[in-house]
């Protein structure tokens, strides 16, 4: 087994080593198992950059491409910015809950589909573009992945009490904390869109053309809008939004990764040939 | 389509029973309708990625009126909707963010609007060597342009000089480059394009989009005589090996075509296959398959085999020679005046979007302070 793989591997174990503190540290209400949670996504996280770093110097061209490499990357910044958030506040420590089970899923999902690394990049791709867009995509994820753990601590805080429920920030505190994440991660998702549209210019000599990955990536970027919308001229507040993030993160997770990579389209023609 | 910090839904009081007009103004710039058109285009766009796909989406829904309608009206709606509630409102950073970012609706659905009528795309395919006048619609494969389109804007005529195989660029492999001259009158401007570099000239713009092979292949009589010479382009069609096969047809399979080809007079079919060699460019095996117009007028049975590029298949009454081969290239030639205003008014949306989130941040680092 290449050194690369194995880094990936002992990655994606202690991201699942991490779900299992962050989840049983919530049912058992310990503290504890939840701080093992931080040390594991941590470790995990080390772990994850460095077999990124071995892959790139193995492959030469830049590991961000293929579909398992995509969601690799997604994982790898939504765990740096969740230890980041950490890094800045303990309150929010329970975060994981939510971000450490679906960064285990989707990087176990990622381990199931890599291929070798690339050793050399598609034309198509040997743009400055290609960091803007990713940049704007992968933190757009992260920043909404963040957000909607932060509604799940505030669903979970309007019912719970005890241990590790005292340790969490008010309600309005997290209500407000989901608002900026999904504001940040609009923002970013802004950066996708616009970067994708000046990219295609370039290539395809048109900044839109209703690709399923470009209408997928739209839908997302609709859904956040109409959140924002809801919050600022309707006066949404609380479990409403709390429950409308959950959802709308499952949607950016399918609009993604999900749909899109498994049709024919300008996105997955990069990957072929061009 | 939407303003910082507002009451939803605050109306004047002393408004008693308002006329049709001023019913229609007050839907109009209601954030309800905004938000209901933001829906229905979202509700739109998942059906058009899940219930149909692709071609069948494209002709459903994205390209039709009343979604570009619909596309319209939300442009509109949101716009109203936010300037009249924003109006005469102390500027915050947030609120030109917000300002910038709506602006930038109203500007990228101009663009749009006057790019749709005045833009134009045509695929032009050419074989290296060969030239065809810009202006003339015959010129092209496909062809769209809006209403207001002038054909006249397509000046002079477009030289496909050479493809350039594994060209590269600072050790960066673009595979295929072409070699372009565009001239008009004495003026004559000249260009390499590939993957990530197109040619602009006077804002008609020149893309790469395919290429394949071309085979020049001469038919002699029994005397030795050329009695006809042509480029027959190639298709190339992925096997299940995953290799391709190189041959005359359509994109769906390989097709004998008529040789001498229309309108000279047609003495058979002929179907051409090639197999490049993998060290040597554009040499190789050419396969021959030809169908000899009998006495009567039907097919004769058919004479098969192959030549190397440059040496000669001798098919009985006939011999045939694949002379050379040269790559055909199909470029994508395109106007879009208003384009500008569109990647403008994008970086316009961004740049207020940025601007909203920053000012979001101080605001709360200002609270926190005040706390």
């Amino acid at each position: 087994m290449r050194t690369e793989q194995v880094l990936f591997w002992i990655a994606v174990a202690f991201y699942g080593l991490s779900a299992f503190g962050y989840i049983f540290g919530f049912i058992a209400r310990g503290e504890k198992l939840l701080m093992g949670g931080l040390i594991a996504a941590a470790a995990g996280f080390l772990a994850h950059v460095a077999s990124i770093a071995v892959r790139w110097g193995v492959g030469r061209a830049t590991p961000f491409i293929t579909i398992a490499e995509s969601l690799s990357l997604g994982v790898g910044v939504s765990v740096l910015l969740y230890l980041m958030v950490q890094a800045s506040t303990r309150k929010v420590r329970p975060l994981g809950v939510l971000v450490m089970p679906v960064a285990f899923v989707l990087i176990g999902w990622a381990g199931t589909l890599r291929t070798g690394p690339s050793a050399e990049l598609a034309p198509a791709l040997q743009s400055g573009w290609l960091w803007v867009h990713i940049v704007g995509a992968s933190v757009g994820f992260s920043s909404v992945l963040i957000a909607a753990a932060a509604g799940l601590l505030f669903l979970l805080k309007e019912k719970g009490q005890g241990a590790v429920y005292d340790m969490l920030p008010a309600p309005a505190a997290l209500d407000d904390l989901s608002y900026r994440f999904v504001a940040g991660g609009f923002t970013m998702y802004g950066v996708m869109i616009v970067s994708g549209a000046f990219w295609a210019n370039t290539v395809k000599g048109t900044f839109w053309n209703w690709d399923p990955v470009e209408v997928w990536s739209l839908v997302s970027w609709l859904i956040y809008g109409i959140y924002l919308h809801l919050r600022i001229t309707f006066g949404w507040r609380g479990r409403r939004l709390a429950s409308y993030s959950l959802l709308a993160v499952a949607v950016m997770i399918v609009s993604y990764w999900g749909i899109p990579f498994g049709v024919n389209t300008f996105h997955t023609g990069f990957r072929i040939e061009h | 389509m939407t303003a910082p910090e507002m009451p939803p839904e605050a109306t004047p009081a002393s408004q008693t029973s308002p006329s049709v007009l001023q019913r229609a103004y007050t839907f109009l710039v209601s954030p309800k309708l905004a938000i209901a058109l933001l829906v229905a285009v979202l509700v739109c766009c998942t059906v058009g990625v899940t219930v149909f796909r692709g071609a069948r989406a494209w002709e459903l829904i994205f390209s039709t009126l009343w979604f570009n309608g619909l596309l319209v009206l939300l442009a509109v709606s949101s716009a109203a909707a936010f300037f009249t509630r924003i109006w005469r409102r102390k500027l915050t950073l947030v609120s030109v963010g917000m300002i910038l970012f709506h602006l930038s609706f109203a500007a990228l659905l101009g663009g749009v609007v006057y790019n749709g009528l005045f833009r134009f795309k045509g695929v032009l395919r050419l074989t290296e060597g060969e030239t065809l006048p810009n202006g003339s619609l015959e010129s092209y494969d496909v062809v769209e342009h809006g209403r207001l389109f002038d054909m006249a804007r397509l000046r002079g005529k477009t030289t496909l000089v050479r493809l350039h195989r594994d060209f590269k660029v600072d050790g960066a492999n673009k595979r295929a480059a072409y070699e372009i001259a565009v001239e008009d009158g004495a003026a004559r401007a000249t260009g390499i394009i590939y993957v990530t570099e197109y040619l602009d000239i006077c804002g008609v713009r020149y893309f790469r989009s395919k290429e394949g092979y071309s085979a020049l292949v001469i038919m002699y009589g029994k005397d030795g005589r050329e009695l006809y010479g042509g480029h027959v382009p190639l298709q190339s069609l992925k096997q299940a090996s995953g290799g391709y096969l190189y041959a005359t047809g359509t994109a769906h399979g390989a097709a004998p075509l008529q040789f001498p080809a229309p309108p000279e007079h047609s003495l058979g079919e002929l179907l051409l296959t090639y197999r490049p060699n993998t060290v040597v460019d554009r040499a190789g095996e050419v396969g021959f398959e030809f169908w000899p117009v009998g006495a009567d007028g039907a097919p004769a049975s058919v004479r098969k085999g192959q030549a190397p590029v440059g040496g000669l298949f001798d098919a009985g009454d006939v011999a045939f020679s694949p002379r050379e081969i040269r790559y055909w290239v199909g470029m994508d030639v395109r106007y879009d005046p208003g384009l500008n205003v569109v990647l403008a008014s994008l970086c316009l949306g961004l740049g207020g979007m940025v601007l909203t989130f920053v000012g979001r941040l101080r605001q709360g680092a200002a609270r926190k302070r005040a706390a």
